[in-house]
C-alpha cells in the first residue's frame, strides 16, 4: 500500500479524549460531497492518514456494521424496542405489582440461570443485569419479587467482592396447611410452595456466603449447615420448574430467554469495545444440577478447615476448585510443614539452634521468602485446569530461586550446628523440602497435560518415560531422605527424653507419616513405567501413527514439552539427546523385542496393583488407579502373546477411568464399521421382505452384492466378511422366512465373489 | 468529525485515515444512537479506534472551528 500525504494534527495521540470544543454546541459543517470527491482522487490502495497513524493502528480498529465486530449493531437488528427498567415500567412492558405465582416462579428460575451463567464466567451485564427487576428493586411493590431481587443482588455482591454484613431480607407468603383441596386450590398451593422454597433457597445461599466472609472459624461450620439446608431445598425446586412462565423464544441453543422482566440488550452500550460476546444462558433443568454441585463443592471447601498442614491443603486443592484461606500466618504454616516433612533441627525446640539469634534470622528470612511462592501455589490450584498448567510452568522459576536459597541457608545452618552440637546434622533439610515441592509441581505439570488432552499418542512414550525414570525416581529418593531425616531427629529426641520417664521405652510401631506418600509414589511410578514400555512396544509393532511431514522433528516437540523445566537446577533437565541415550534399548544385549516389553509393562501394572491393594485405607484415587491397572495387566499379556498382531488393529486409550492413566484397548476399528453396515443392510432387507417388494431371491442377491462391496471398500478379506455375517445373523433378532436363509446368503456371497474380477 | 451511518447511528471522533472507497477511520470514537444533535441523547458508547466502511457512510460533518485552523 502506498501512503501518500499526511495531515498535521494538534494532538499527537488519538487515545485521549476528544477536545471539549467538539462536544457541545459545536457547529457542524457538512462536507460529505467534498470528502467523497476528494477521495476519488486517491489511487486504489492509497491512504490519506495522520502523521503518526500506521498500518498497525489501521488493523486494530473496530470495523463498524460488521456483526462479528460491532457489538452495537445488535440493538438495531432486533424488532422490539430496548427499554431500561424505568422505561419498561412506564411503558407497561413489565409489572411491579400483582405478579402472578407462575410469573414469579418463571422470573426467579430464569434469574437463577443467569446467576449461574455469571458464575460460570460471563459478564454481569449480559447475565444477571439483563433482569430488569434487579436494576432498581426499590421500585418493585410485590414483596416476594422485591425480596428476591434484593437477595440476588446481594448474592452477586458477596460473591464478587466478598463484602461482609448483609442487608435486610424478607420472608414471604403464607402456606396453607394440609386439608383436602380441590385442584385449583391445590395448584395455587403448589405454586406457593414453589415460590417459598425459592425464596428460602436464596436466603440460605445468601446467609451461607455471608458466613464465609466472617473471619472466625466457627462461621464455617455455620456455613456448612446452611448449605446443607439449601441442598435439601433443591429437589423441591426441581419438581416445580414447570410452574413458572416460560420464555417466549426457543432457548435450546442457549439464546437468552425473552420474557417479562428480562431485556438482554439493556446493557449493550455499556460493554467494552471488543467484538460481541454472547452469554449462553443455561437451561432451567441444568440449573438445579449446577446448584447441587456448587453446594457440594462449598461443603468440601468447608472440610478444608480440618486439614491442618500445608501439604494436606495442597493435595486437597488438586481436586477442588475453590479456595479458602486459614487464619494462620503463612510463615507459621510453612514452618509447620517443614517440621512435619523433614524435621529440620533448627525448628526443633530442643535444639540449641532454636534460640540462636543468627539461625533464627536465617530461617525466618527463608520462610518469609517462601511465603509468596507458596501462596501463589495455593492460588494456582484455584484456577481452572488449563490456566493451572500454564501457571505451574511459570512458578517453577520462582521455586528454582528458592531452591538456591534453601541450599545456602542449609549450608550456613549446618556449619553453625557443627560448632554447637557436633552430633546433629542439618544437611540439606530445607533443600530437600523445596526439591520435594519442585518435583511435585513438575509431575503435576506433566500429568495435567493428559487431563487436558494436550499430548498426541506418539508423544506418550517420552512423557511417561520422563515421569517414571526421572521425576518419580527423584521423588522417591527425596522422600526417603526426608524420612531418614525425620527418623534421625526422632532418635535424638528419644535419647534426650530417655532420662525423663521409663514409659517411653515401650516402642510402638507407629506408621511413618510419609509412608503413604512413598507408597503412592511407587504406585504412580510403576503405572508410568508400564505405560512407557507399552508405548515403545506398540511403536515397534508399527501401531503408533507418527507425523510424517517434511520439517518434522521429534526433538523440537520434546524440547517444547519440557521447556518450563529448563529453569530448574535440581533436578537438571534431561535434553533430547540425553534422553535418547538413556532410553536406548540397544544397550541391552540382546535388545528386547516388543513381546518382552509388553511383558515388562504387564509386570509393572501388576506391581502397582499389589502395592495399592496392600494400602490400609484406600481412597477413591486408589480405586481409580486399580480400575486402570487391572485391565491393562490383561491387555499387556495378550499383546505379549502375539494376539492380533497381524491385523490392522490400532490401540485406543481410554482415559475415562483415570485422567492420567489410560486403559489400553485394541480394537479392530474397521470391523466395527463393516458390521454396522452389514447390520443395516440386513435390517433393511428384512423390512423389504416383509412388505414383499422384491422377491426373496432377488433380495438375497442384492444383499450379497452390497456386503461384498462394503468389504472391498474396507479392504477386508472375504473370509472375514463371511465370518462376520454369520456372527451377525446369529445375533440379530430377525425373523427369517426360511430357516435356510443365512446359508443361502453366504452361498450367494461366495458365488458373487467368484464371479467378480480379481483385483 | 461526525459520521452518520446507514443504520442511524452516529460516530464522533478524530479523523485519522481514509482511502479511495471513503472508508473512514476515527480515533477516540464515540457512538451515539439518535441521529440528531449529539448533545441531546443519552450516554455515548466509547469505542476507541473505529473504522466505517465507505458504503455505510451517509454523511460526514466537520466541526467548523477545526476547519479554520487547518
Amino acid at each position: 500500500m502506498v501512503m501518500k500525504s499526511s495531515m498535521e494534527e494538534d494532538e499527537a495521540s488519538w487515545g485521549l479524549g476528544i477536545p471539549e470544543k467538539m462536544k457541545n454546541n459545536a457547529n457542524w459543517v457538512d462536507v460529505t460531497q467534498e470528502f467523497k470527491e476528494a477521495c476519488k482522487e486517491l489511487n486504489l490502495g492509497e491512504l490519506l492518514h495522520d502523521k503518526l497513524f500506521g498500518l498497525f493502528e489501521a488493523m486494530s480498529a473496530i470495523e463498524m456494521m460488521d456483526p462479528k465486530m460491532d457489538a452495537g449493531m445488535i440493538g438495531n437488528q432486533v424488532n422490539r424496542k430496548v427499554l431500561n427498567f424505568e422505561q419498561a415500567v412506564k411503558d407497561g412492558a413489565i409489572r411491579v405489582r400483582d405478579l402472578s405465582l407462575p410469573e414469579l416462579i418463571g422470573i426467579i428460575d430464569t434469574c437463577f440461570c443467569c446467576l449461574i451463567t455469571w458464575l460460570e464466567g460471563h459478564s454481569l451485564a449480559q447475565t444477571v443485569f439483563t433482569c430488569l427487576y434487579v436494576h432498581n428493586p426499590d421500585l418493585i411493590q410485590d414483596s416476594a419479587m422485591k425480596a428476591f431481587a434484593l437477595g440476588i443482588l446481594k448474592v452477586c455482591d458477596i460473591a464478587r467482592e466478598k463484602v461482609n454484613k448483609a442487608a435486610v431480607f424478607e420472608e414471604s407468603t403464607r402456606i396453607r396447611q394440609g386439608e383436602q383441596r380441590d385442584p385449583e386450590v391445590e395448584l395455587e398451593h403448589q405454586q406457593c410452595l414453589a415460590l417459598f422454597s425459592r425464596i428460602k433457597f436464596t436466603r440460605l445461599l445468601l446467609t451461607g456466603l455471608i458466613a464465609f466472609t466472617k473471619k472466625e472459624i466457627s462461621s464455617v461450620s455455620e456455613a456448612q449447615k446452611l448449605m446443607s439446608q439449601a441442598a435439601d431445598l433443591l429437589p423441591a425446586i426441581h419438581s416445580t420448574l414447570h410452574h413458572g412462565i416460560q420464555s417466549q423464544n426457543d432457548t435450546t441453543k442457549g439464546d437468552h430467554p425473552i420474557m417479562m422482566g428480562f431485556e438482554p440488550l439493556v446493557n449493550q452500550r455499556l460493554l467494552p469495545p471488543t467484538f460481541p460476546r454472547y452469554a449462553k444462558i443455561i437451561k432451567r433443568e441444568e440449573m438445579v444440577n449446577y446448584f447441587s454441585k456448587l453446594i457440594d463443592r462449598i461443603k468440601t471447601v468447608c472440610e478444608v478447615i480440618n486439614t491442618t498442614n500445608l501439604h494436606g491443603i495442597l493435595t486437597t486443592f488438586l481436586i477442588d476448585n475453590r479456595k479458602v484461606f486459614g487464619t494462620h500466618l503463612m510463615q507459621d504454616m510453612i514452618k509447620d510443614a517443614l517440621r512435619s516433612f523433614v524435621s529440620p533441627p533448627v525448628l526443633s525446640i530442643k535444639c540449641c539452634l532454636y534460640n540462636n539469634h543468627q539461625a533464627k534470622d536465617y530461617i525466618d528470612s527463608f520462610v518469609t521468602h517462601c511465603s509468596r511462592p507458596f501462596c501463589s501455589l495455593i492460588q494456582i490450584h484455584g484456577h481452572n485446569r488449563a490456566r493451572q498448567r500454564d501457571k505451574l510452568g511459570h512458578i517453577l522459576e520462582e521455586f528454582a530461586t528458592l531452591q538456591d536459597e534453601a541450599e545456602k541457608v542449609d549450608a550456613a545452618l549446618h556449619s553453625l550446628l557443627m560448632k554447637l552440637e557436633p552430633q546433629r546434622q542439618h544437611l540439606a533439610c530445607l533443600g530437600t523440602w523445596i526439591l520435594y515441592h519442585n518435583l511435585r509441581i513438575m509431575i503435576q505439570y506433566l500429568l495435567s497435560g493428559f487431563e487436558l488432552e494436550l499430548y498426541s499418542m506418539h508423544e506418550y512414550y517420552y512423557i511417561y518415560w520422563y515421569l517414571s525414570e526421572f521425576l518419580y525416581a527423584w521423588l522417591m529418593s527425596t522422600l526417603s531422605r526426608a524420612d531418614s531425616s525425620q527418623m534421625a531427629e526422632e532418635r535424638i529426641l528419644e535419647e534426650q527424653l530417655k532420662g525423663r520417664s521409663s514409659k517411653k521405652s515401650k516402642k510402638k510401631k507407629k506408621a511413618r507419616p510419609l509412608s503413604r506418600e512413598i507408597t503412592m509414589s511407587q504406585a504412580y511410578q510403576n503405572m508410568c513405567a508400564g505405560m512407557y514400555k507399552t508405548m515403545i512396544a506398540l511403536d515397534m509393532d508399527g501401531k503408533v501413527r507418527k507425523p510424517k511431514f517434511e520439517l518434522d522433528s521429534e526433538q523440537v516437540r520434546y524440547e517444547h514439552r519440557f521447556a518450563p523445566f529448563n529453569s530448574v537446577v535440581t533436578p537438571p533437565p534431561v535434553h533430547y539427546v540425553q534422553f535418547k541415550e538413556m532410553s536406548d534399548l540397544k544397550k541391552y544385549s540382546p535388545p528386547p523385542q516388543s513381546a518382552d516389553l509388553y511383558l515388562a509393562a504387564s509386570k509393572h501394572f501388576q506391581q502397582a496393583r499389589l502395592i495399592l491393594e496392600n494400602l490400609p485405607s484406600p481412597d477413591p484415587e486408589v480405586n481409580r488407579i486399580l480400575k486402570v491397572a487391572k485391565p491393562n495387566i490383561v491387555v499387556m499379556k495378550l499383546l505379549a502373546g502375539g494376539h492380533k498382531k497381524e491385523t490392522k488393529a490400532l490401540p485406543e486409550f481410554d482415559f475415562s477411568a483415570h485422567k492420567y492413566f489410560p486403559v489400553v484397548k485394541i480394537i479392530l476399528a474397521n470391523v466395527l464399521l463393516i458390521s454396522v453396515i452389514i447390520r443395516n443392510v440386513l435390517l433393511l432387507h428384512c423390512l423389504l421382505l416383509d412388505s414383499a417388494i422384491l422377491g426373496c431371491s432377488g433380495l438375497l442377491q442384492l444383499t450379497a452384492v452390497l456386503v461384498l462391496d462394503a468389504g472391498d471398500l474396507l479392504s477386508l478379506s472375504p473370509q472375514l466378511i463371511l465370518e462376520l455375517i454369520l456372527l451377525l445373523l446369529n445375533s440379530t433378532p430377525l425373523c427369517y422366512s426360511t430357516p435356510h436363509y443365512p446359508l443361502q446368503l453366504i452361498q450367494l456371497c461366495l458365488c458373487e465373489q467368484q464371479e467378480r474380477p480379481q483385483s | 468529525m461526525r459520521v452518520r451511518m446507514t443504520d442511524g447511528r452516529t460516530l464522533v471522533g478524530l479523523f485519522l485515515c481514509t482511502d479511495r472507497d471513503c472508508n473512514v477511520i476515527l480515533g477516540s470514537a464515540q457512538e451515539f444512537l439518535k441521529p440528531s444533535d449529539s448533545f441531546s441523547q443519552g450516554e455515548p458508547r466509547v469505542l476507541g479506534l473505529a473504522m466505517i466502511p465507505g458504503h455505510h457512510v451517509v454523511s460526514i460533518e466537520v466541526e467548523s472551528e477545526s476547519l479554520l485552523s487547518a
